[in-house]
């Protein structure tokens, strides 16, 4: 206590919780959006986001209707918009993992105001990614003959030592496992909604939901368990996921692809943009619903670090890239890092993803950005952009001008190709949206736990436990 | 019928601390809820290991054997396909599948496992729920509970829960 005392103010960890709060407060306030009646801006973001799902609906029927043709993909960029977006989605899903499951195995409590926010986010992100391949198989209704070892008519098997067949059991077991994460979580919030709902329907909605859970600690004693080895498995899989997703790049020998730098890069990269996105989304909704107790300027100052983290190590993979395909001395490669990238026609994508992703997170190294809402919301709006860039970079760039001169050709997205972007970020936004209204945004028993823990702990060991990173 | 007597505490490590009292006191068929996991009560009711761990394990083993023994089954046996000649079997390239297919089924089990078998839900109606102050079990308080088929022993229990330090006690019956 001595120590803390004469510690200057400075040094002195921000508050993972703030003002007074007990089990009462707490299940008052985390549970107040759920309760109150919609706000006007919630309505009105809905609305758009309802008006873009049409429009991704639209462009899916037009996709199915009349074949990919409508898209701009061409030989040589067979793989554009749909796998850019797929890539995209997937890795802005990652960040939620990490929270939800690495964070936890490393006891860092700052993970549990986020948690339940980010894990929905990773839920809907892959919905929306899981969209694209489908999409881009052109007749999505063989795509299950073709992608699931199912013991159709044609007798024939998936050839599983392709990569992208890697790709859909990783990605559906990532799914899986994130929605059963997700709900086990949300089972005591479910009751704990149930037992403080006021109408009847409330209550029975609440209550099948919670399927009767009454928080028995016969039960608690399993659930403890369960949740930490879901967290346990969810941890390799992760990091297995994005592994296999750059092995749909790294495995072929196309210049710019080929590379054994890609599985930590696209991992790292992953975890950046989708702190990038719980960023994007948490700022606002904090404020909005009346969070900031909980979410505190220490959360947003780790996730600026771990944004800050993962971006070098982003930038690592960036310099390595360029590095190998000059030290190989390969003319195709050290044609697309020194020629086609920076000084080809898409040269102005190629600036912008190293504006995003290796300039703007640099401000995040002063304590000024990292506890500055505008500069911190700014720089992960962009950081989400340059992430999309560096895919379109590795994909559109790196196909539209290979081997032979004769083969080259432009790629120019269609409406549908737009359409179907900014359709899944609408989608995205409405499940966001419904998700924040009907649920608690907030692991409301884990934060309890939490307010409990740093109570009850030890004098001065709530501060020194506080002081981890 | 059953019969549960029912006490509410205000102070978790007061609700410990009774569950540790009355289980000593041999209060048959002890329980206790709270909002989130108590400190120590899994040592105050003397509960028995988990088996959760045991289920994870199991289906993982299972479910990369599965996956590897699909794979070779469809690859190499059922259908082999010749591309670029290389070998139908492939050890290494099935490697990816046969982690995700382990991590899957270990998901599931425990999930499930836990929800139907350990947790015994759904179960929408549970006699506890007899007493509508029980709300505060998932809200901001603990609770503990005793189930007796005896009528007789009801009197007595109650005594015990308020010398435990319960400020409410409640007897539920459960309805037929």
């Amino acid at each position: 206590m001595a120590e803390t005392a004469i510690e200057p103010p400075a040094l002195r960890p921000l508050p993972l919780l703030e003002g007074k709060q007990d089990d009462g407060t707490l299940n008052k306030s985390l549970n107040a959006y759920v309760w109150q009646p919609p706000q006007r801006g919630w309505l009105t973001l809905l609305l758009i986001g309802l008006a873009g799902t049409g429009m991704l609906f639209a462009a899916i029927t037009i996709t199915i209707a009349k074949g990919i043709g409508t898209w701009g993909n061409n030989i040589p960029v067979a793989w554009a918009f749909g796998i850019i977006n797929f890539v995209w989605w997937i890795g802005i899903g990652h960040a939620g993992t990490l929270i939800s499951a690495i964070l936890l195995l490393f006891q860092q409590k700052w993970r549990t105001s986020i948690n339940r926010f980010a894990e929905a986010m990773t839920l809907f992100a892959v919905m929306q990614a899981a969209l694209f391949p489908v999409l881009h198989t052109g007749r999505p209704w063989f795509a299950v003959y073709w992608l699931f070892p199912y013991p159709s008519t044609n007798s024939i098997w998936p050839q599983f030592k392709s990569p992208l067949m890697w790709d859909v059991f990783a990605v559906s077991t990532y799914f899986i496992t994130s929605l059963l994460f997700w709900y086990l979580g949300l089972i005591p919030d479910l009751a704990s909604l149930r037992d403080s709902s006021t109408s009847r329907r409330a209550r029975v909605a609440y209550g099948i939901f919670a399927l009767g859970w009454r928080g028995s600690a016969r039960h608690w004693h399993h659930y403890k368990i369960a949740y930490l080895l879901l967290a346990g498995l969810a941890t390799p899989l992760v990091l297995s996921v994005h592994t296999i997703v750059s092995w749909d790049f790294a495995l072929s020998i196309l210049p710019g692809w080929h590379t054994t730098i890609f599985p930590p890069y696209f991992v790292a990269g992953a975890v950046f943009s989708g702190f990038a996105m719980v960023l994007t989304l948490i700022i606002p909704a904090r404020r909005f619903m009346g969070l900031k107790h909980v979410v505190t300027a220490r959360h947003l100052e780790s996730m600026a670090k771990v944004m800050l983290t993962t971006g070098l190590v982003v930038d690592y993979g960036y310099l390595m890239e360029h590095f190998i395909a000059w030290y190989s001395g390969n003319p195709y490669e050290m044609h697309v890092f020194f020629f086609t990238r920076p000084r080809g026609p898409y040269a102005w994508a190629y600036y912008l993803q190293m504006f995003c992703n290796v300039v703007v997170p640099q401000m995040f190294w002063t304590k000024w950005a990292r506890r500055n809402i505008g500069a911190l919301w700014v720089g992960a709006v962009l950081i989400n952009v340059g992430m999309w860039f560096e895919r379109f970079n590795i994909i559109v760039t790196s196909l539209h001008q290979d081997f032979i001169p004769s083969n080259w050709a432009m790629y120019y997205p269609t409406w549908v190709d737009l359409t179907l972007l900014t359709g899944t970020i609408c989608f995205f936004g409405t499940l966001f949206l419904l998700f924040l209204k009907f649920l608690p945004a907030v692991a409301v028993s884990e934060v309890k736990e939490l307010n409990h823990e740093l109570h009850t702990s030890h004098p001065g060991m709530s501060e020194l436990e506080g002081a981890r990173p | 019928m059953k019969r549960f007597v029912l006490g509410e505490f205000t102070e978790p490590a007061a609700c410990v601390e009774a569950a540790r009292k009355l289980r000593e006191g041999g209060v048959p068929g002890l329980d206790a809820y709270s909002p989130y996991p108590l400190h120590g009560i899994d040592e105050a009711l003397a509960l028995p290991r988990s088996k959760v761990p045991l289920v994870a394990i199991t289906g993982g083993v299972l479910g990369a054997l599965g996956g590897y023994t699909l794979q070779w089954w469809m690859n190499a046996v059922d259908w082999p396909i010749n591309v670029g000649n290389r070998p139908p079997h492939g050890f290494w390239t099935n490697i990816p599948i046969t982690f995700e297919s382990g991590v899957l089924i270990s998901v599931l089990s425990i999930f499930f496992s836990s929800i139907f078998y350990f947790f015994n839900l759904p179960r929408p109606y549970h006699p506890v729920f007899e007493s509508e102050r029980f709300r505060t079990a998932s809200l901001d308080a603990c609770w503990i509970s005793a189930e007796t088929g005896d009528e007789q022993e009801v009197p007595e229990l109650e005594r015990k829960f308020r010398e435990a330090g319960a400020r409410k006690v409640h007897t539920v019956v459960e309805s037929a």
